[in-house]
């Protein structure tokens, strides 16, 4: 009797277990079918956005397009488009209403859903797209869905003031990690003034040297005053990111305090020294560097190996460049 | 003892044996279904990465740590300069590839001085970590990012622990001569540090099986499903492990294997433990094993991650013979880390790896098999002497078949849900076909080939077998 129990019970799991597989392969089958009329649609699609886009008349545009097909050609021409084309083409997406289902998305209650609604809302980049990008940034229950926003604000220059940006992202109250670096130095060109301005609260060397490190970005010649004292800092690690910010904004007066902090004592700000010299081209600092390459510590002999090979590369390059002259 | 007693007595001893197995066996699908589970979950909860390389190219490209590709070469003058040229133009920002001829006795250091205008370069190595000698180091005339070493042959471990000597990269990526990683494979797998507060020690990511595809120049041009049975049971085989086990391994922190064909790890950790063993048939496993160890005695907080994404295609043997030597060499690995790190196992000191992870390994590796073997043995041995009912020892057989597909057709189901790298549908039956043939002769030839693992073992065999391989875009 038991064993006919297990049979069956067995039996009625195989038939769910095929009945679940038949479904999967009819669907992957279905979509395979519909897959060369969905090539050709995306491709009229196509077509008719560019002609809009070009102010040429449109004759091809068909209503049964599905918005699905509409914002996978959207996506895929808004990569290749720049400037107003780009605007222009958005602003057609908004109007045939494809905004409409990524904003719903937007509130999904799956973190995972609302995240690929805020990368689309990225794409649009309409005051509506910012607008709805600030709620979440500022009110989602997720870290991971406001970092997320956090990102796309900045990538269309609408993050709010850093100080805004570490209080909605508790910035100063956690370990500091790359992704939190390449915010704020994807902000501070916007903010720059903020930014130094943050230097004056009583923060941690570490969150001290993340903003050090962003006004680099920042492309302000106004700042360098700040790095060159950032540069004599009791603490290695500002120095350092005033060096890593030194060969970002590359401003030929930096060189003096940058060939200064070759010898500094501590090996890491030795090494950022070595790098930042091969980054601008100093070529004055030759001697020093062939000093490095006896230094005590592999890792800035290394660096100083490198920054020789760069810098002798670049004046092969020159000298090449001169002769061809 | 009487005659009636002694049948009395082997009978009990029969349903003895027969009960310990089935619990055996009751436990290890009970695990694997917790684990497709957790699974499904974590792939229908997680932030899809960007759909397109571009995109990751985008986000990452300033912030994505340099990493140095370290593949081991033996005997691959034919492909090494399609292979090398394929990994040169991976989409990274910053990534060297150090290629170690390891002692092969072709022409493969030749190809690669031919093909990429390679001249003599002195480089100092960093740590030397290797058993054997360098012979010497080479670096290209036209690519600045690649840099060969030759050395004495000394197998993969010691190759790759020549090549890691040389890196000067924070990150590492370790791969087999014969893998082939996807073009936006690295980025992907260098996403998580991306996110990392210093902890992250250690990523693996998916390994799909290439047998069947299309490759040319070294790399993926058409997925393909090999038409042969025993790669695509190996398909299935793949998507267990690394969709299902590997993927709820990760979410709870007891990750024990990062495969050879592709791992990316912190340069500085694997210098510290010394890299790869070289006295031990599975030196994946155990590195992995030992990063756990270490840091745990070490009392450093770090993590090990997975990315459920497919970052890299391998070449599985194509037939039984080869599969033979692969899984037996598994197998004595496996039983080598275990009794390596024996003090882990239900050691409360190694957290989750001492009381989670090292005794699933241990029911998996080393009472799994012999189990299985048994209960073959055991239950036409009980239905002989009549003290099984046949119906009963056949509706058992019914249930672990249905039990075995089910898992196995779970992860073919999460793999097109959310990956979507089978080609068409009927691809998609032929593995499905394959998930339920499998039951019925493969995995009994697996657990041969197991035993023959735990013989190795036991007579400390280190004869390493090389598993044959046909190649890519041979006729299946």
């Amino acid at each position: 009797m038991s064993a006919l129990l297990v049979f069956i019970v067995s039996a009625a799991a195989a038939l769910v277990m095929v009945m679940l597989f038949g479904i999967l392969l009819l669907r992957r089958w279905y979509q395979e079918r519909c897959r060369q009329g969905d090539r050709a649609n995306l491709a009229a699609i196509t077509r008719s956005y560019m002609r809009r886009v070009a102010g040429q008349i449109d004759e091809d545009a068909s209503a049964k397009w599905s918005d699905d097909l509409r914002l996978a050609a959207v996506s895929h021409i808004h990569l290749l488009l720049r400037g107003g084309e780009r605007h222009r083409l958005m602003q057609m997406a908004e109007l045939d209403g494809l905004l409409r289902a990524t904003l719903a998305k937007s509130h999904s209650w799956r973190t995972a859903r609302r995240i690929d609604a805020i990368r689309l809302l990225q794409q649009f980049g309409s005051e509506a797209c910012i607008a709805r990008l600030r709620e979440i940034f500022s009110r989602d229950r997720s870290m991971a869905a406001r970092l997320e926003a956090a990102f796309a604000l900045a990538a269309v220059h609408a993050l709010p003031p850093p100080r805004e940006t570490i209080r909605l992202l508790g910035i100063f109250e956690r370990k500091v990690n790359r992704l939190d670096r390449a915010l704020f130095r994807a902000s501070a060109p916007d903010y720059p003034e903020q930014m130094a301005l943050l230097l004056d609260d009583p923060i941690s060397n570490e969150h001290r040297a993340l903003i050090i490190d962003a006004l680099g970005w920042s492309g302000d010649a106004n700042a360098l005053p700040l790095l060159e004292a950032a540069s004599r800092s009791e603490y290695p690690e500002i120095r350092s990111a005033a060096l890593q910010a030194a060969a970002q904004l590359a401003l030929p007066s930096v060189e003096p305090w940058v060939m200064e902090r070759l010898q500094d004592p501590v090996d890491f700000v030795r090494l950022q020294a070595a790098n930042c010299c091969a980054s601008l081209g100093l070529n004055d600092a030759i001697p020093a560097l062939h000093l490095l390459l006896e230094d005590e510590s592999l890792w800035v002999r290394l660096r100083a190996e490198h920054a020789l090979e760069v810098l002798q590369y670049q004046w092969l390059n020159l000298d090449a460049k001169g002769l061809l002259a | 003892m009487t005659l009636n007693e002694l049948q009395i007595a082997s009978a009990n001893a029969i349903l003895f044996l027969a009960f310990g197995c089935f619990l055996v066996v009751a436990a290890r699908n009970g695990i694997s279904l917790l684990q497709l589970l957790l699974a499904a979950w974590v792939f229908a909860t997680r932030t899809k990465p960007g759909r397109s390389s571009i995109e990751l190219w985008r986000r990452y490209g300033d912030l994505a740590l340099p990493v140095s590709v370290i593949a081991p070469a033996f005997n691959e003058e034919l492909s090494i300069v399609e292979s090398v040229k394929s990994l040169l133009s991976l989409e990274y920002p910053h990534h060297e590839v150090i290629v170690v001829n390891d002692g092969s006795k072709d022409d493969t250091l030749g190809a690669l001085i031919r093909g990429f205008d390679m001249e003599p370069h002195e480089r100092m190595q960093i740590a030397a970590l290797q058993k054997t000698q360098i012979r010497g180091t080479y670096r290209s005339r036209r690519y600045p990012n690649l840099f060969v070493v030759d050395k004495e042959n000394g197998r993969k471990a010691d190759a790759a622990n020549a090549g890691i000597g040389f890196a000067r990269t924070p990150l590492v990526c370790v791969i087999d001569a014969d893998s082939i990683i996807e073009t936006d494979g690295l980025l992907r797998a260098a996403e998580p540090f991306m996110h990392d507060d210093g902890r992250l020690v250690a990523v693996g990511g998916t390994i799909r099986i290439a047998n069947g595809c299309e490759i040319e120049g070294g790399a993926l041009r058409r997925i393909g499903v090999d038409t042969k049975l025993v790669p695509r049971f190996q398909i299935v085989e793949y998507l267990r492990a690394f969709l299902s086990s590997r993927v709820a391994n990760a979410h709870t922190d007891t990750l024990l294997l990062i495969s050879g064909a592709f791992g990316m790890f912190r340069r500085d950790v694997l210098i510290e433990i010394g890299g790869y063993r070289h006295d031990t048939v599975g030196e994946d496993l155990e590195l992995v094993v030992r990063i756990h160890r270490y840091m745990r005695e070490q009392k450093r907080e770090y993590a090990i991650k997975f990315v459920p994404d497919i970052v890299c295609w391998t070449e599985a043997p194509a037939n039984l013979a080869g599969l033979k030597g692969q899984r037996s060499r598994w197998q004595q690995g496996a039983l080598e880390t275990l009794q390596r790190h024996r003090r882990m196992i239900f050691n409360p000191r190694y957290g989750r790896i001492g009381m989670i992870a090292m005794p699933q390994l241990i029911l998996e590796d080393v009472i799994g098999p012999p189990a299985e073997v048994i209960g073959y043995l055991v239950i036409p041995a009980a239905i002989a002497l009549g003290i099984l009912d046949p119906m009963m020892a056949l509706a058992f057989l019914g249930v672990t078949v249905l039990f075995g597909t089910g898992l196995s057709l779970g992860s073919l189901a999460l793999e097109e849900v959310q990956l979507r790298r089978t080609p068409t549908a009927r691809d998609l039956y032929r593995i499905g076909e394959a998930a339920l043939l499998e039951n019925f002769g493969f995995r009994q030839m697996n657990l041969i080939y197991r035993l023959r693992g735990i013989r190795s073992f036991l007579r400390s065999d280190t004869k390493w077998e090389a598993v044959p391989r046909i190649g890519f875009n041979q006729p299946s």
